[in-house]
């Protein structure tokens, strides 16, 4: 016990002791503590010894032991810090349109920076929920078929068992399908589009809780179905769920339980899981060979997080084992980590809906930037009204008050200006989030943050940072200056750091003209999307969902001319997809030019007689779809112009050539191509054929007096189809939204662009006020020798246009690089406007030009005599 | 007489550091008056009354040796002033005339 030890006690609490405690007590104490240490750090451990210390360091930290202040030094401390806040709040009162102008700024400026990282935190924070997020893995495949490489997110259900057998680094697996199905109980029917089956060890893998009923058997028995909260409520209100029935299409499903609603921030979310069995009992040998059925999502769960590459290694061995070599093969099945597929480049197939990388940098890089308008602006102002107080400081140092004391002064006072504006800023945020969500179409709710001392102390670090950042400049810089220099005459070296002002203003002219710039580029380029001719007339068409129900299949044609009685109903026309909505891919044997089939997958719609009118596709070579052809449902072909030059024919060529799907089967038209997708992709290959079983109705209106013929569409369509809701969209509508990501970003960079300027603005007023008051006398001689208005007027402006010029030469190639950049996500590129920076420089000089001569012109108008006698 | 009032615990630290005679330096006054009384005694507590009542002259204190355990910082080593046993004495001394004072009446037959 005796024997020294070599553990040093925290040195961060040591320092701190030595630094307060009065240097007479000192060092026997120290000795006290040290010796106390040693010895707990023997008979215990040493975490509890150091924990002891530095409680006891904490508990010295009283008066008696504190050292006296330096008795040297005639100011006494309190009543000097008294004085500094008194000043700080007269300063701060005395320019009360300068100060609120500061925090107002920095207080927008705050709360903008804030809420966008809120978001971009949600964004970021998809999936990383499950307590296993690091270990689960998605399986995703490579596809080769004849001419192309698919990269899908989907795999087939023999994947996740034959991997779970065959590799011993995978501890389990889950495979998930969407269903789409009509649920209905005691009166109450809706499509529940997000039904999902799954494995039951979906509750072992994902951190989904159930409230109610057993996790290891909710899933087990076919028929079995678990609710969420929010649609357990839907369905059966108050009543406890579990034990009772629900009909889903013409099935009965037992509710085994109820979980908890699927978080926000998960890359899919579902309202019902359905067990797998009920899939599995009817397709036991889909189950275990259908290497090529790929409707499912599968997720692996890993022993260890690193051996994902270990496993993805031995994947080409894998494939050749299990899989047979056909017309197409796997070229490899990648393993995608579950915290990646959100953000990640979206694969074909996904399952729910995904996050743009791009969109969270763009925001991000405005957020920053308008927190850097609102700092520059506070610093800019707060060196402004610095050297109005030279005085202050030269009387401060002739009484002796020492540099690091007017550095403590200048950083306090800043200091306080931040934390007001934090405040302000924390009651923008509380009024602005409802407002918000809205915006940026997302729930945002505040539980997804980590914990709200983090939160907290991370505010504060930022308020703290901008207060000292904004402050140091006229800190170090003022407190430098020598009494005589501030009372002798020579001001010119003093004012010099007005170039220091003039770049900060430059760089926030030249940050309002790239986001001005990029926001209408933004938005040209959406309008080039949203006006391109996409093949196809997608205005004023309805679309109602069927549900492949037998009644209206059975009875398409009387139940299309049933519709058109309707009136303001131009035509109707059934299909399995319609534009915007997906399509599906089949294995297809084409003739090619030397005679031979050539295998391939290609993409198919399944339509009516009326799909070309109704939606004013151009047929270039051959003909329609016939009715009084009967042979047409089952050998007539309709393919595009992209799919016939892609085998290698003009088309008229492609007209009568055979494919091999069934007897007879042949192609007797082409259409022009039409984006069936969307403008972020190339039009592929697509093949038209007739189809009976139409999930879905296209019906075309006329323009005029849409709302009047919903209503008497419905009423119809209860008439026909009593049992189906009448589920309907506009096609305009769904098909825009694949644009959805980016018109939001057109949409929340226009928001935070108008903020940034107006921020700007203001910091612009506060410069010049400073700028015609520190001239007043200088306008007033000028006046009376004779000067205009429109002279002076120009006097004060032009600066700030030299500088506004200045930015605009930085800005545009900046600008154009980062809009470039961004229109690659595109297959369609709108071309870059130049007119467009001249639009933002105009304009951004238009704002600052009216900001300024507001007060140049009261300036420049006034009486001079005024001017001159003011002291 | 009323300008020397002691307060409990600095009663206690004074009679321990008159118990530990030539001994009585920081970390051994509180194992003592934590052995003796069973009370949890901080550092900080100990040395400000230490230093009050060196301040009102009860207690006086100089430097010891320096040892490895303590980083080579010294020990100082308090005692008692005449001024301080006198004190000490006197409370004392008020202590039992007034438990004298207290009739037998009083006290609850145990």
């Amino acid at each position: 016990m005796n024997e020294p030890f070599n553990i040093e006690p925290p040195k961060l609490f040591l320092r701190f002791f030595r630094w307060f405690c009065d240097p007479s007590l000192a060092e026997d104490i120290e000795g006290d503590l040290r010796e106390m240490f040693q010895r707990q750090a023997g008979a215990s451990s040493v975490r509890k010894a150091r924990y002891q210390f530095s409680l006891n360091v904490l508990k010295l930290f009283r008066p008696g032991i504190i050292k006296k202040v330096n008795h040297s030094s005639f100011i006494q401390p309190s009543p000097m810090f008294k004085n500094y806040f008194i000043t700080a709040v007269r300063s701060l009162m005395r320019n009360k349109g300068f100060s609120a102008i500061n925090i107002v700024g920095l207080a927008v400026g705050l709360a903008t920076f804030s809420l966008i990282s809120f978001y971009v935190y949600h964004e970021l924070s998809f999936d990383r929920y499950h307590v296993n997020a690091d270990r689960i893995f998605r399986i995703t495949e490579n596809l080769r078929t004849e001419n192309e490489l698919l990269f899908q997110s989907t795999s087939s259900p023999p994947m996740g068992p034959t991997m779970a057998k065959d590799f011993p680094e995978v501890e389990s697996y889950v495979r998930v399908q969407n269903w789409n199905l009509l649920a209905e109980r005691n009166g109450k029917s809706f499509y529940e589009p997000n039904s999902y089956i799954a494995d039951s060890t979906i509750f072992d893998i994902f951190s989904f809780s159930l409230i109610s009923g057993d996790k290891r058997t909710a899933l087990r028995e076919p028929f079995s179905i678990v609710l969420t909260e929010t649609m357990a409520r839907k369905y059966f209100g108050d009543e406890d769920p579990v034990g009772q029935q629900i009909k889903m299409d013409y099935d009965m499903y037992q509710i085994t339980g109820v979980m908890q609603d699927v978080p926000e921030n998960s890359h899919f979310r579902f309202d019902n899981l359905i067990s797998w069995t009920t899939w599995s009992r009817n397709n036991k040998r889909a189950e275990e060979g259908a290497w090529f059925w790929n409707g499912f999502h599968t997720y692996l769960l890993l022993h260890d997080a690193q051996s994902a590459d270990a496993v993805h290694s031995k994947m080409p061995d894998f494939i050749s084992r299990n899989v047979e070599k056909g017309g197409m093969y796997y070229e490899d099945l990648p393993l995608q980590s579950l915290t990646e597929i959100y953000m990640a480049p979206p694969r074909s197939w996904e399952n729910g809906t995904r996050g743009s990388i791009n969109n969270v940098y763009i925001l991000s890089i405005i957020a920053v930037f308008i927190l850097l308008i609102a700092c520059f602006n506070y610093i800019n102002l707060a060196t402004a009204r610095a050297s109005r107080r030279l005085k202050e400081v030269g009387l401060r140092k002739s009484l002796g008050a020492l540099r690091r004391m007017l550095v403590a002064q200048f950083l306090g006072e800043s200091i306080i200006v931040a934390f007001i504006a934090g405040i302000l800023a924390a009651l923008i945020i509380w009024i602005a989030l409802p407002y918000f969500r809205i915006l940026v179409e997302s729930e945002l709710t505040l539980s997804l943050l980590p914990s709200l001392w983090l939160v907290a102390g991370l505010a504060l670090g930022l308020i703290l940072f901008i207060g000292i950042l904004a402050g140091a400049y006229p800190a170090f810089i003022i407190s430098g200056f020598q009494p005589l220099q501030i009372f002798r005459p020579a001001l010119n070296k003093i004012y010099s750091h007005q170039n220091f002002r003039r770049v900060l203003v430059s760089v926030q002219f030249m940050i309002s003209i790239m986001l001005v710039a990029g926001t209408l580029l933004v938005y040209d380029q959406l309008n080039e999307v949203r006006t391109h001719d996409l093949g196809f007339n997608k205005n004023a068409i309805l679309v109602v969902r069927t549900n492949g129900d037998t009644v209206i299949v059975r009875h398409l044609d009387a139940v299309k001319e049933q519709l058109k009685i309707v009136p303001g109903v131009q035509a109707v026309t059934g299909s399995a997809f319609v534009p915007g909505s997906g399509i599906t891919n089949n294995y297809t044997e084409i003739e090619m030019q030397d005679g031979k089939f050539s295998p391939t997958n290609i993409n198919y719609n399944f339509v009516d007689h009326d799909f070309l009118t109704v939606y004013g596709i151009k047929l270039i070579a051959g003909r329609d779809f016939s009715k009084d052809t009967k042979a047409d449902d089952t050998t007539a072909y309709i393919i595009n112009e992209t799919g016939a030059r892609d085998f290698g024919w003009t088309p008229e060529q492609a007209l009568g050539k055979r494919i091999k799907r069934a007897q007879g089967a042949r192609i007797v038209g082409v259409v022009q191509d039409f984006n069936y997708k969307s403008l972020h992709t190339n039009v592929e290959p697509l093949m038209l054929r007739l189809v009976r079983s139409a999930g879905r109705l296209s019906i075309k209106l006329d323009a005029q007096n849409i709302p009047a013929t919903l209503i008497d569409l419905e009423k119809k369509w209860n008439q026909i189809a009593p049992h189906i809701p009448f589920d309907y969209s506009f096609l305009d509508v769904t098909y825009d939204q694949q644009y959805k990501a980016d018109q939001q970003l057109g949409k929340v960079a226009g928001v935070f662009t108008t903020l940034a300027i107006f921020i700007g603005c203001l910091g612009l007023l506060g410069l010049t006020s400073f700028a015609v008051e520190r001239r007043t006398k200088e306008i007033g001689i000028r006046k009376v020798l004779g000067a205009s208005v429109s002279s002076v007027i120009v006097l004060i402006v032009r600066e700030f246009v030299i500088m506004i010029v200045i930015a605009l030469i930085v800005a545009t190639p900046l600008t154009w690089y980062l809009i470039a950049q961004w229109e690659q996500n595109f297959t369609l590129q709108a071309v870059i406007n130049p007119v467009q920076f001249l639009v933002a420089g105009v304009s951004v000089l238009t704002f600052s030009w009216l900001t300024i001569s507001f007060l140049s012109f009261r300036a420049a108008t006034a009486n001079p005599t005024k001017a001159l006698r003011t002291e | 007489m009323n300008r020397h009032q002691l307060g409990e615990f600095e009663e206690i630290v004074m009679l321990t550091v008159g118990i530990l005679y030539n001994e009585a330096y920081g970390v051994a006054i509180i194992d003592e008056i934590e052995q003796r009384t069973q009370r949890k005694v901080s550092i900080g507590a100990l040395q400000t009354v230490l230093r009050r009542l060196e301040g009102k002259g009860y207690l006086t204190s100089e430097f010891g040796e320096a040892t490895n355990v303590r980083g080579g910082k010294r020990k100082r080593y308090f005692s008692l002033t005449t001024l301080g046993s006198r004190v000490l004495r006197e409370t004392q001394e008020k202590r039992t005339e007034l438990f004298k004072a207290i009739p037998r009446v009083a006290f609850p037959k145990s």
